[in-house]
């Protein structure tokens, strides 16, 4: 089955719509959903022009396709388990809460909190991402815990804060302090980033870029050589973050040109 | 008339003992508070009446009709947002809260401004904090980190640190080390035992490198951290291990610098590693007067203290998603409410010009930069001259405020609850 939901124009286009109710398993039999715009309940046809192609039994079978301006719409695919997603423009904050399978693919710019405490699954953002890509929410002690997140772009600060699990990568830079308390999983960085991993207790990141600088706290514990786009790289390795009594690993170009605070005596 | 024992109305230390002379509806003059408190108690420049803006001016208007019209626009408004809150009392900002519940509103305080991610780094991992009186009579090692107590909070140092002797710290004077780390010398650097000098955006790692000594981590602590050498950070370090009672203040020169929430975090588990070996308290220098208050009435009402979102009928939290600066810049509002607050003044320039090209209405005595964005102002009595009420201090002391004189305002409490009738009216 294939969902089309295309945006009708709206008066006050820069009200967010709060749709957690869009994913694959709310489709597969007609029922009413509703979505918010600002405080005011709508039904799902006042915003969208809806189009349903083909047949589904399971959720997997669903694929729904957003277009039009949907970078105000917060919280697409919240609670996902199965099917597939596809954005055709940029998405709105929260896109991908707590998903435990299943694909979205975003084909602009996702905002903030893309794939929070994301379970499961894979998402995969073909523009940038905002701030807090696979954290946690506010006060949260885990952010995300598994399955896939790719960015092809850059993506904004605190990047997989709180870490637990599964495996984040930005092909481009992050903003400050990326994998900041960081307990678990992957976090890869293709591009620069500055102060990477601060107060992390486990896990592993990998910087290719420029780290901008690092930490005190990491403790240099030999080299390694890893692959990340086809291409070899010989990286320096620390453990971390000993503020914290922290076992994490970080990864950093052995060539690595430190931009903010100059050579690291530790490369 | 002399007034004794007079709530100062200015910043969030809340002086309680200044004394003030009056003459019908005149300040005559001040005592014991300092400039800021004189030049809020004397230089008062009230706007008369309510007024309204038609076309490009300003016309005046009744109380019931502004009421009314600002009734109207919150009612109309998909996503209405309620600011400000940090200049009057609890009472007011408690209807403040009940009615952004009624609306679906967002309501959220000054915090969003100043001391909003020390908030979320509290949530994180606590706060080992205390009162000021605890300050005076013990602490033996001040710290203010990215703070100038001697500019925005001038007698915090005479009334509980610095310059006053406490039960057990008989002579400030010889008792008392002052520790002074910001980005530049300021007044407050000049008389600090320890100056540290941080290079801008560093302090996270300064504090990344203390927690570090203060474990026993010490050896890999490189030659200089941001700025600062190793050996001052021992110095410092030491200095603060060997406190029978240390207390840190931070102010906006670490909660709004690069890393944010993450810099008081870090300080705060540098307070707890501290803890380990002696007694150490960490604190926020609040800026604004009663924002303290408007904090603990916003989380014994909603679990949350700003940033409040009641778009889906319950209260969500989010700062960076629901905080004022980015609802603004993202131009999501409809319609705004500012009351007692000056975000005219203190948003970025994107905000403001969101905020005019919206109904905004201010409730506020002064003409302040925020009438200029707006299409209605209501005047009130002033909290603390000529309205009583109760607000917080900065170290979340409750304090009743008292009222010198009668004007013939209303106080904020008398019009927001005409406000709120209407929309309960409304709402049924
Ligand atoms: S320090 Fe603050 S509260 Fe005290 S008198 Fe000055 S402005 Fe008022």
């Amino acid at each position: 089955m294939r969902v089309i939901l295309k945006t009708r124009p709206r008066k006050k286009p820069h009200v967010p719509i709060e749709a957690e109710g869009i994913i694959p398993q709310n489709f597969l039999r007609k029922n009413d959903l509703t979505v918010y715009e600002g405080n005011r309940e709508r039904n799902l046809e006042d915003l969208f022009f809806v189009t349903v192609e083909g047949p589904a039994v399971s959720p997997d079978q669903v694929e729904i396709i957003l277009t039009g301006d949907t970078g105000r719409i917060k919280r697409v695919g919240e609670y996902m388990n199965a099917g597939r997603i596809i954005i055709e423009g940029d998405i709105g904050m929260h896109c991908g809460n707590f998903m435990s399978a299943g694909e979205i693919i975003i084909r602009g710019n996702a905002d903030a909190w893309l794939g929070r405490e994301m379970r499961g699954g894979r998402i995969l953002c073909e523009g940038t991402a905002g701030d807090y890509c696979g954290a946690g929410y506010r006060g949260e002690k885990r952010g995300m815990r598994g399955g896939t997140i790719e960015v092809m772009g850059n993506a904004g600060d605190f990047v997989a804060e709180y870490l637990s699990g599964g495996e984040v990568i930005i092909h481009g830079n992050c903003g400050d302090l990326p994998g900041v308390e960081m307990r678990g999983g992957t976090l890869v960085i293709g591009g620069n980033c500055s102060r990477p991993c601060g107060n992390m207790t486990g896990g592993t990141c990998m910087v290719i870029g420029d780290p901008g600088e690092l930490l005190p706290s990491f403790r240099r514990n030999g080299s390694t050589e890893v692959e990340f786009g086809g291409k070899k790289f010989r990286m320096a390795v620390f453990r971390g973050d000993v503020a914290n009594r922290g076992k994490g690993t970080l990864l950093v170009k052995e060539e690595a040109i430190i931009s903010r605070s100059g050579r690291d005596e530790r490369l | 008339m002399r007034i004794e024992d007079v709530v100062c109305p200015f910043c969030g230390c809340l002086c309680d003992d200044l004394v003030v002379s009056v003459e019908g509806t005149k300040v005559l003059s001040v005592e014991n508070g300092c400039t800021l408190a004189t030049e809020k108690f004397t230089g008062d420049h009230r706007l008369a009446h309510p007024i309204r803006r038609t076309g490009g001016a300003w016309e005046k208007t009744t109380y019931d009709d502004a009421i009314r019209e600002t009734a109207e626009i919150l009612l109309d408004a998909e996503r209405p947002l309620l600011y400000g809150w940090s200049g009057t009392f609890v009472e007011a900002q408690t209807l403040g809260v009940h009615m952004a519940e009624l609306l679906g509103a967002v309501i959220d305080n000054t915090s969003t401004v100043c001391h909003g991610p020390s908030i979320m780094a509290i949530q994180e991992v606590g706060h080992p904090g205390c009162t000021l009186g605890q300050v005076k009579n013990r602490a033996d090692v001040i710290v203010y980190w990215g703070a100038n107590p001697i500019e925005a909070h001038p007698r915090h140092m005479s009334r509980y640190t610095t310059f006053t002797d406490g039960f057990f710290v008989k002579s400030a004077f010889r008792e008392r080390k002052v520790i002074v780390v910001d980005i530049r010398e300021t007044d407050s650097s000049e008389i600090a035992d320890e100056f540290v000098k941080v290079t801008p955006g560093g302090d996270y790692a300064v504090l990344t490198a203390l927690r570090m000594i203060v474990r026993g981590k010490g050896d890999l602590v490189p030659a200089t951290v941001s700025g600062v050498t190793r050996e001052q950070l021992f110095r410092v370090a030491e200095i603060c291990l060997s406190a029978r009672f240390g207390a840190i203040f931070f102010g906006l020169g670490l909660t709004m610098s690069r890393g944010k929430s993450k810099n008081i975090r870090n300080a705060i588990e540098l307070t707890e590693e501290l803890n380990r070996h002696t007694k150490f308290t960490i604190s926020p220098m609040r800026g604004h007067w009663n924002v303290y208050g408007s904090n603990e009435v916003f989380t014994w009402i909603t679990g949350y203290p700003y940033a409040v979102d009641f778009s889906r009928g319950i209260a969500f939290y989010n700062p960076g998603e629901t905080t004022s600066v980015d609802l603004l810049r993202r131009k999501e509002c409809d319609a705004c409410l500012v009351v007692a607050s000056d975000p005219g003044a203190h948003f970025p320039r994107a905000c403001a010009e969101h905020l005019a090209s919206i109904p905004t209405v201010q409730i506020d005595p002064h003409v302040n930069a925020t009438t200029h964005l707006s299409r209605i102002q209501i005047p009130v009595a002033v909290t603390g001259i000529d309205a009583e009420g109760t607000a917080y201090r900065m170290d979340g002391v409750p304090i009743r405020t008292r009222k010198l004189f009668s004007t013939g305002y209303p106080d904020d409490v008398a019009v927001l609850g005409r406000v709120y009738s209407l929309v309960k009216e409304a709402k049924g």
